[in-house]
């Protein structure tokens, strides 16, 4: 096995992270503040396909980019409305917007493409490559990075910027204070739930951006239900990196390595078999780095 | 006089029960219709069009009620875990698993045809209670939430039959279809009335409705899932086992949705076909009429009969009107979703009295 | 200087027309039982909740109060009884919260923070490590850190709601002290309380509040405790005689009963104890000293890691909470809400809770809702629960309702043990009446019952003896005839007793 091999398969393990890593970022911000947020799957998909239909009507990448982060906001900020202004139970509301947003997709690829199940055109354009000066000139580093879009990088300080908004700034005090002990915050004053209705319109923000890079990143193309439980295996990330930005990135990477890796085994196994490998994966790392913990509780516990 | 006042406080209570999920409805329709116009198309056509095609013919109708079978059976195994505070997002993995277990065993059986049945019924039920049983396990030992662990085996139950049909269980005299080969004809559910889908599974499903109701209404297994999907700790200090009553609603969750795939199989389809319960849709319609109704089972009968109509219907106005299918389930999860605000409303009522928690509210919420 | 008046009819539970005035460095004590409407007129000082009607004026200015924050700007702070602190965060985190201080804008400077709060402690003789993390703290700690909070935000009135219902009888001295100090620097301090002995050391004046009412207003100077609580009730309280039993056989015997927490740290040792029939033992303890532990692992709710629990002489440790219950143990838990109940079932459900294997209402598995119905609605009168019917919610009840159906519930059992917690907490002075006599015609029945209770008169009221918890450690035995506030005060705060050994 050569560098190269490897570094490809980094590569590959990298892109596919960054729309898991935004799903478990959307996932942490909503577990900060105290409300559980199940909808992720929907934002990005509603960002997903948003991306393409601006995309094939403005011809701008820019737009693509921004409208389907906003849309995703969009249903974030639905999301949590109902949650927390009205107090709607969080898997209702989070199952059927999933559901909501899935045959919209559905319907809406219908009325503006005429067609069915999936849209694909040459037309459509791509998130531009970003080649970095000197790096992609060396040899493993260049095949590593090579076709990591703007996005794929952006998504590392997005997350580092919320480890700092937590836990530097005063209004990251305030936001996980909220999740802490409401009406502590409210006693202090802060609108409580107005906080909580703005972490999940974050949520959908960057559920909205993961969505655009599933859309228009590794491939350009819009299929139903192309998230496929990708929200939920942020949660999973989420559930792992114990809502903390900095470990989330290692969690997703992890779950990012899954898809890669089912993806390049699909050569020798029938694909039907590696597909489901980052979902069984998921169950597997889950049940594994929560038997870690409960063996350091108890080692804590012999000390 | 005492006799007038019940009628009038059951006319209340009627009114209280049926008038939001009507609401609901009518928003529902409201934003179909939109949709619909969007598309180009008259609504009320569509509409009449879909009512037509659903419930407006004796025909139509029965096609209906084939539909309900499995999304009743769907919404009741999802009942059976959630009033427990168990969410089983997992329904359709479950089902896919039973039921392809189920005809894999009556296809290939060497065994005597009655042996044959009940054996295959057998392994199809255990398969669909193995499952949900797992997410029980892996949630007792490693606190693994059940809403992400059912969810991925959706996925990995669908690429896994997948790959037995396409390979090694595959009915090889069609080229086109990936699917097994077909059951017995004896093992086939009998038609209700000729040149018609709908079979005695339609009255299986009745008698599991009416079972139904009468394990969670009158038996101490119901009182104490309730009271465990209500209030954990109170269950607990009144001496319910928690462990117990999560294996069994989760077991006989799982088993449910084995039955609805199964009902599915040996009574309409007669073989296991790829994407036969992803495409459709069965465990999700079944989710929403569960949610629609609240959580009670002759609703979500009636519910699931209503919902059923309007795919039914979707799929033959897509048949003549360009509007795609989905357009049902655009409805469906609009209702649901304001059927919710509902739930807020009776929780406020609460929330006023300082109750913390809405009893709608599951396992999911605490795991996260 | 300033003067507080308003007035509100409110609906249901209102303040009706109260007029209440302040001075600067004023001691000013509102006593009322429990509903009178104290802690609510203070919530609308607070900015926490809204009059209907009636003005608020300070330093002579009418002033509306829509939130805390808008009462904080005006220096009106309040120390609530449920502290509103952060577990997870230290205490100079939780003091600075609200108002920090900033780097470069937007950063919490922490350091700064811990440096702030260590020169607000010195400065008002509060003792304190800023750095601690308030989850590690003792309440008394906590509520410092509360007061610390209410300091840092500059405040000049500061309202204490009901400060010593969580303290020993020690701590509470060490606050009282506290509250004159503050008045001294010129701090104008309310104090809502139903503890007249504390109005009578350390207040200026006293507001006496019933039924939402304002009664009088006194200096403290020229009253009595026996004025103070005849006007505060509405008339003499008698309290009951307590017929004496001869001694009983054991019912329940706990040798060396110990639990350790996650992370190690030890919550129960070594705890013995016994309660025969006809015998009441009380278990006094500041809460959180390991006695909700100690008596969920009696009822099987933990499992104990060592020790040993006789019921009826057959062991019982480790055991399932059925399995006991049917030995013969009743339990009322502490938190009526969480645990007692289930707020969202109905009143048959919540009354059927452990009674559901009983034979005459579970023939093989299949409930009888019928009878069951019945016998609920007899009990339910019995006990003088006010309820609509038995289809309604529990969550619907009033909490002296619910607290009389969930002790009526157990007391239904006839068990040989009763286990009971906080029987009255958070009831009105009715209720508690009631439920007192239900467990004294118990004990003449015969049954033996443990009541923890962290509300000491009611312990001193009800036992025939006492045991005090101190660090998960049964700290000293006491009997009825020597217990008296000060020796059992001394063993909660874990010192010794000095006048006899026991």
């Amino acid at each position: 096995m050569d560098t190269n091999f490897i570094a490809a398969i980094l590569n590959s393990a990298i892109r596919s992270t960054t729309p898991i890593m935004m799903a478990a970022l959307g996932s942490a911000i909503c577990n900060r503040v105290g409300v559980f947020n199940v909808a992720l799957e929907g934002q990005m998909l509603i960002g997903a396909f948003s991306a393409i239909a601006i995309n094939w009507f403005t011809g701008s990448i820019a737009l693509s980019v921004i409208g389907g982060i906003l849309i995703g906001g969009m249903i974030g900020l639905l999301v949590g409305y109902l949650q927390v202004r009205f107090k709607a139970a969080d898997m209702v509301v989070g199952t059927s917007i999933n559901l909501f947003v899935g045959a919209l997709s559905a319907i809406l690829l219908f009325i503006l493409f005429g067609v069915r199940g999936s849209f694909k055109n040459p037309a459509l354009l791509s998130l531009p490559a970003i080649q970095i000066p000197i790096l992609k000139d060396l040899p493993f580093i260049s095949v590593l990075l090579r076709n990591f879009t703007a996005m794929d990088y952006f998504a590392y300080l997005i997350a580092i910027g919320m480890y700092i908004y937590l836990f530097k700034t005063i209004w990251g005090y305030h936001t996980l204070s909220v999740g802490v002990k409401i009406e502590a915050a409210e006693s202090m004053g802060l609108h409580a739930q107005r906080t909580q209705i703005m972490a999940v319109m974050v949520s959908g923000l960057l559920c909205g951006f993961g969505g655009v890079t599933l859309s228009m990143g590794q491939v350009t193309l819009f299929t139903e239900n192309m998230t496929a439980g990708r929200g939920f295996i942020g949660m999973a990330a989420c559930n792992l990196g114990r809502s903390n930005p900095l470990l989330i990135i290692l969690a997703s990477l992890f779950f990012g390595f899954c898809d890669a890796s089912a993806s390049i085994a699909q050569n020798t196994i029938p694909s039907q078999l590696t597909q489901s490998i980052p979902y069984i994966s998921t169950i597997i790392a889950l049940i594994f780095f929560s038997r870690e913990r409960m063996k350091k509780i108890k080692n804590s516990k012999a000390a | 006089m005492i006799k007038q006042y019940n009628i009038k406080s059951l006319a209340v209570r009627f009114a209280q029960i049926f008038t939001q999920p009507l609401i609901a409805i009518l928003i529902g329709l409201t934003i179909g219709a939109a949709v619909i116009l969007i598309a180009g198309e008259n609504p009320l056509n569509t509409y009449i069009k879909m009512f037509e095609g659903a419930f407006f013919s004796p025909f139509y109708f029965m096609q209906t009620l084939t539909r309900a079978v499995p999304v009743t059976v769907c919404s009741i195994a999802i009942i059976m875990a959630w009033r427990a505070g168990y969410i089983n997002l997992g329904v359709e993995g479950q089902m896919i698993t039973g039921s392809f277990v189920g005809t894999i065993v009556s296809i290939y059986s060497p065994l005597p045809t009655a042996l044959t049945v009940m054996i295959a019924v057998a392994c199809g039920l255990a398969a669909g209670a193995l499952l949900a049983v797992f997410a029980a396990f892996i949630n007792d030992k490693f606190n693994v939430s059940i809403v992400i662990s059912t969810l991925m085996m959706n996925y990995v139950a669908s690429y896994i039959t997948s790959y037995f049909i396409t390979f090694p269980l595959r009915d090889t005299s069609n080229d086109l279809a990936i699917q097994t080969k077909e059951i017995p004809d004896v093992m086939r559910l009998p038609r209700l009335i000729e040149g018609n889908t709908l079979n005695f599974g339609f009255i299986i499903t009745v008698v599991l409705v009416a079972l139904f109701v009468f394990i969670n209404y009158k038996s101490n297994f119901g009182y104490e899932s309730k009271m465990t999907g209500l209030n954990p700790v109170f269950a607990q200090y009144g001496g319910v086992k928690r462990r117990k009553v999560m294996y069994m609603s989760m077991a006989l969750s799982g088993a449910l949705a084995a039955t609805a795939g199964m009902l599915e199989v040996f009574g309409v389809k007669y073989r296991f076909a790829e994407a036969m319960f992803t495409s459709t849709g069965y465990a999700w319609t079944g989710l929403m009429s569960g949610l629609i109704s609240s959580l009670h089972p002759v609703g979500a009968f009636v519910t699931s009969v209503f919902l059923s109509g309007l795919q039914v219907g979707g799929q033959s106005v897509q048949r003549t009107i360009n509007i795609p299918l989905q357009v049902a389930t655009l409805i469906q999860a609009t209702i649901t979703l304001f059927v919710s605000i509902r739930l807020l409303a009776h929780f406020r009522a609460h929330r006023k009295s300082k109750i913390p928690k809405g009893n709608i509210k599951g396992k999911g919420a605490g795991d996260a | 200087m300033k003067q507080i008046s308003k007035r509100y009819p409110n609906g249901v539970l209102a303040n009706d027309n109260v007029n209440i005035d302040l001075n600067e460095g004023e001691l000013l004590a509102i006593v009322g039982e429990n509903g009178a409407g104290k802690s609510t007129i203070m919530k609308i000082l607070y900015g926490l909740e809204h009059p209907t009607g009636g003005e608020i004026f300070i330093h002579g200015k009418p002033q509306v109060f829509k939130n805390p924050q808008s009462a904080m700007k005006q220096g009106i702070g309040m120390v609530q009884q449920n502290f509103m602190l952060l577990p997870p965060f230290s205490i100079a985190e939780n003091v600075v919260y609200g108002s920090e201080p900033k780097k470069m804008g937007v950063f919490f400077d922490r350091k700064k923070a811990v440096d702030e709060v260590r020169q607000l402690s010195g400065q008002y003789g509060l003792s304190i490590d800023p750095t601690l993390l308030i989850k590690n703290c003792a309440v008394g700690l906590q509520q410092r850190c509360e007061i610390l909070k209410v300091l840092y935000q500059n405040a000049r009135i500061i309202i204490f709601d009901e400060p010593s219902a969580v303290l020993t009888p020690q701590e509470v001295e060490g606050l009282l002290d506290t509250l004159r100090q503050l008045a001294g620097m010129g701090k104008s301090i309310i104090l809502i309380t139903h503890k007249l002995n504390e109005v009578m050391a350390v207040a200026d004046r006293c507001v006496i509040m019933r039924g939402g009412r304002h009664i009088a207003t006194l200096n403290t100077g020229e009253t009595s405790i026996q004025e103070l609580s005849s006007l505060m009730v509405g008339r003499q309280i008698v309290d009951k005689e307590i017929p004496k039993l001869d001694k009983g056989h054991c019912v329940l015997k706990v040798k060396n009963l110990s639990l350790s927490g996650p992370a190690g740290q030890s919550i129960v040792r070594n705890c013995s104890l016994n309660v025969d029939s006809g015998e009441i033992v009380g278990i006094a303890g500041v809460s959180g000293n390991g006695q909700t532990e100690l008596l969920h692992m009696l009822v099987g709710l933990l499992k104990p890691d060592d020790g040993e629990i006789l019921l009826n002489g057959k062991e019982q440790s480790g055991g399932e909470v059925r399995t006991i219950r049917d030995a013969g143990c009743a339990y009322v838990p502490e938190d009526r809400n969480t645990m007692g109940a289930a707020l969202d079932a109905t009143l048959t459900e919540t009354l059927l809770m452990a009674h559901q294997y009983k034979k005459e209402l579970n023939r093989h598995g299949i409930l009888n809702h019928k009878s069951a119905e019945e016998s609920f609605a007899a009990l339910l009168k019995e006990y003088n629960v006010l309820h609509s019917s038995l289809k309604q919610k529990s969550g619907e009840l009033s909490g002296g309702n619910l607290q009389k159906l969930i002790v009526a519930r157990e007391i239904s059992h006839n068990a040989k043990l009763l286990v009971i917690s906080e029987p009255t907490r958070g009831v009105d002075i009715g209720a508690m009446e009631f439920i007192h006599n239900r467990l004294i015609e118990q004990r003449s029945d015969g049954a033996a019952i443990l009541l923890v209770s962290s509300d000491l008169s009611e312990i001193l009221k009800l036992s025939d003896r006492i045991y005090v918890m101190y660090e998960g450690r049964i700290n000293g035995e006491i009997m009825r005839e020597e217990a008296n506030a000060e020796n059992v005060g001394i063993l909660m705060m874990g010192g010794v007793r000095h006048d006899k050994a026991v």
